[in-house]
């Protein structure tokens, strides 16, 4: 295979995306609903900088009990949150629209069996195809991620060298997340031998593993998990402390203790440890089944890096803020959510897998 | 410079080409005739290195095909049945698209482009060519197959979509590139297009080469036997008068006219005869098979 064959169908195909009507439309509508949650989440975190700075100079001021506790900083982080959720969506959308007829296309035109006669192999169309359609969504990815950085330095919010080694990996995992669903088209593209079957084909992937995918994986969760264990019968009077929230996407659960005069009650602890076992039981299920899913992987990985403490709290409801530390560095952060990463990089490695299979044994008559 | 041995392509346990023995001479322009389905354009593909055989061998200036298609597809130019282009490019940018394959530098693919685009009557048009006709594509698809200057030009069904000026104009181009020592290789099902153009011919059936030589020796190969009996069509001015001869198998008389199944060609004799009887001939001539109904013949078998 030779690099300058490859890069000349990339070069063209690249070409072809960044001028198409459709991806400068899509691409058009992802910027502009990206530059205002931008200008939103900038105004939040304003707003928390500003209650932070309040709450600083509260502490200093007054004799509370509470002084030994510090309120911590917020994080630039938080505005690139807001891009996730529509990331998802128009995306996705960008990806499968530039993706379904890369192949389907030639075909119908016949270009393809043209482009065939001229002395380049089959691999070199397929990978430079996939090569011009990384390209292009790479573009839009730092197109997005320029937009916000421009906006955060208008409003005069310069990110730390950690915080914007985080947006870089932030817009690293989106890319990977564009990529799932450009790898799915591409493969349908190759499968079928029109652009409309196609089309239908990657939205049914693309609602199966974002919609269905998570809603299975929480059926199978209950199935597999049974019923929650019943908390005891507690009569006499008590006090009960909450101490965590809910784990994973759709599993979420409570933890609460109850104390007698400081000491704990054993039945209560008992049921505390079944509901536990239980919940993290539910959450493994779950988390089996949504790493199969782009978007499931998507939030978790992007959570990590834009709110580690939240992302920490769901992946551990009982460890957290317990016996767990607090990650200390964006390595540590990246490292709890190893699996995640690992499905977000399997996952279209193995639709560009089968495009490429799939593509060198196509009849081209 | 084109040879194929027993080669075969088989699809679904169906032989689309079957055991094809062809050989095509340097400058020849080749007629590869055949009814739709007869495995022309399967043979093409092979030729052209993008489909490979599933037996047999064929080779191109002496390389083998399947062992080295890019070597081969270097040297080749090849026009598809039905060409299709990039619609949202024009037919300049199409053609340097192609040429960027063959290593040319920017000024060579200019250079080549331009004249490409002038000799096809394409040069000045900035249309997009998604909205070319079907003629025009055509006349591009011609364009791309001369892009690289190929040693040997595989053309299928080239003047299906043109009209008949673009029709004459093919066929000077063609005569223009043989006369260049080209090659030129014509997959038809249309005869008369093709006995305007090709010097030799090979007709495929069922994926089976039929016969192969000049339209002629073809047409001569394909007649339905009737031994070594030569048809001998006579007209006279006069009632035509009995006519003995001792290598004379029949005669079917019709007025002036006659038509004479004899064991040799005897047309010196029976002249002769007439000429003493004092009969005017006005025709006297041997009976060749007609070449589009041997065709049609073979076609149906």
């Amino acid at each position: 295979m030779a690099l300058d064959r490859l890069f000349n169908v990339a070069r063209k195909e690249f070409s072809d995306h960044i001028t198409s009507r459709r991806f400068i439309i899509i691409l058009g509508l992802l910027l502009v609903i990206s530059a205002i949650s931008i200008h939103e989440g900038i105004e939040q975190y304003n707003d928390n900088l500003e209650s932070y700075t309040e709450q600083l100079q509260y502490m200093g001021e007054s004799d509370d009990p509470y002084s030994s506790w510090m309120p911590s900083k917020p994080s630039i982080m938080y505005v690139f949150m807001s891009m996730m959720s529509y990331m998802t969506m128009l995306g996705g959308i960008l990806a499968i629209a530039i993706g379904f007829d890369l192949v389907s296309k030639e075909k119908e035109t016949r270009s393809l069996k043209t482009l065939l006669s001229h002395p380049l192999y089959r691999d070199e169309i397929i990978n430079g195809k996939a090569v011009g359609g990384i390209g292009a969504l790479g573009f839009a990815m730092v197109l997005a991620l320029a937009i916000a950085l421009a906006m955060l330095l208008v409003f005069s919010v310069v990110p730390t060298l950690d915080e914007f080694a985080a947006i870089l990996i932030f817009g690293a995992v989106s890319l990977a997340f564009l990529l799932a669903y450009f790898a799915v088209a591409l493969t349908m593209s190759t499968v079928s031998k029109e652009s409309g079957n196609a089309l239908i084909y990657t939205l049914v992937i693309f609602f199966a593993v974002s919609s269905l995918l998570p809603m299975f994986g929480s059926m199978a969760a209950d199935a597999f998990a049974g019923d929650p264990p019943e908390p005891p019968d507690v009569s006499v009077s008590k006090e009960i402390v909450r101490t965590a929230s809910s784990s994973g996407y759709y599993t979420s659960s409570s933890s609460q203790s109850v104390v007698y005069g400081g000491e704990e009650d054993p039945a209560w602890k008992e049921y505390e440890e079944e509901m536990k076992t239980y919940v993290e039981k539910r959450r493994l299920i779950s988390d089996v089944s949504n790493l199969l899913s782009p978007q499931m992987n998507y939030y978790t990985v992007a959570l990590a890096v834009t709110n580690p403490q939240i992302s920490a709290m769901m992946s551990s409801p009982y460890g957290y803020g317990s016996d767990q530390e607090e990650p200390s560095g964006l390595a540590d952060v990246l490292g709890r959510v190893w699996m995640n990463i690992a499905a977000l990089i399997v996952f279209p490695s193995v639709f560009f897998a089968a495009a490429y299979v799939k593509f060198m044994r196509m009849d081209i008559r | 410079m084109i040879r194929t041995e027993n080669l075969t392509k088989v699809y679904n346990g169906k032989a689309a080409v079957d055991g094809l023995d062809l050989e095509v001479g340097e400058g020849e322009i080749f007629g590869f005739l055949g009814p739709n389905g007869a495995g022309k354009s399967t043979t093409i593909l092979m030729l052209t290195g993008m489909i490979e055989p599933t037996g047999g061998r064929c080779l191109v200036d002496g390389i083998e095909v399947a062992k080295d298609p890019l070597k081969v597809k270097e040297i080749i130019g090849y026009l598809p049945e039905d060409v299709g282009f990039y619609g949202n490019m024009t037919g300049e940018q199409n053609l340097d698209y192609f040429a960027r394959f063959y290593g040319m530098s920017a000024g060579e693919r200019k250079k080549r482009i331009a004249e490409l685009l002038e000799m096809v009557h394409l040069d000045g048009v900035t249309q997009k060519a998604s909205e070319y006709s079907r003629g025009m594509k055509q006349r591009l698809g011609l364009a791309q197959a001369l892009i690289n200057d190929p040693v040997v030009l595989f053309l299928d069904e080239p003047t299906a979509n043109l009209d008949p000026e673009g029709v004459r104009e093919y066929r000077e181009l063609v005569e223009h590139l043989a006369g260049e020592g080209k090659t030129v290789f014509v997959s038809s099902h249309i005869l008369s297009e093709v006995r305007e153009v090709c010097r030799t011919v090979g007709l495929l059936a069922k994926g089976k080469l039929v016969a192969q030589g000049t339209l002629e020796e073809v047409a001569r190969t394909l007649a339905p036997s009737d031994g070594d009996v030569v048809r001998i069509v006579v007209e006279t001015r006069e009632r035509l008068p009995d006519i003995e001869d001792p290598d004379i198998i029949s005669v079917e008389r019709n007025g002036n006219r006659a038509a004479v199944r004899a064991k040799t060609d005897i047309r010196d004799r029976l002249a002769a005869s007439l000429f003493e009887q004092g009969v005017h001939v006005r025709e006297i001539r041997v009976e060749e098979p007609d070449i589009e109904d041997v065709f049609m013949t073979a076609y149906r078998r």
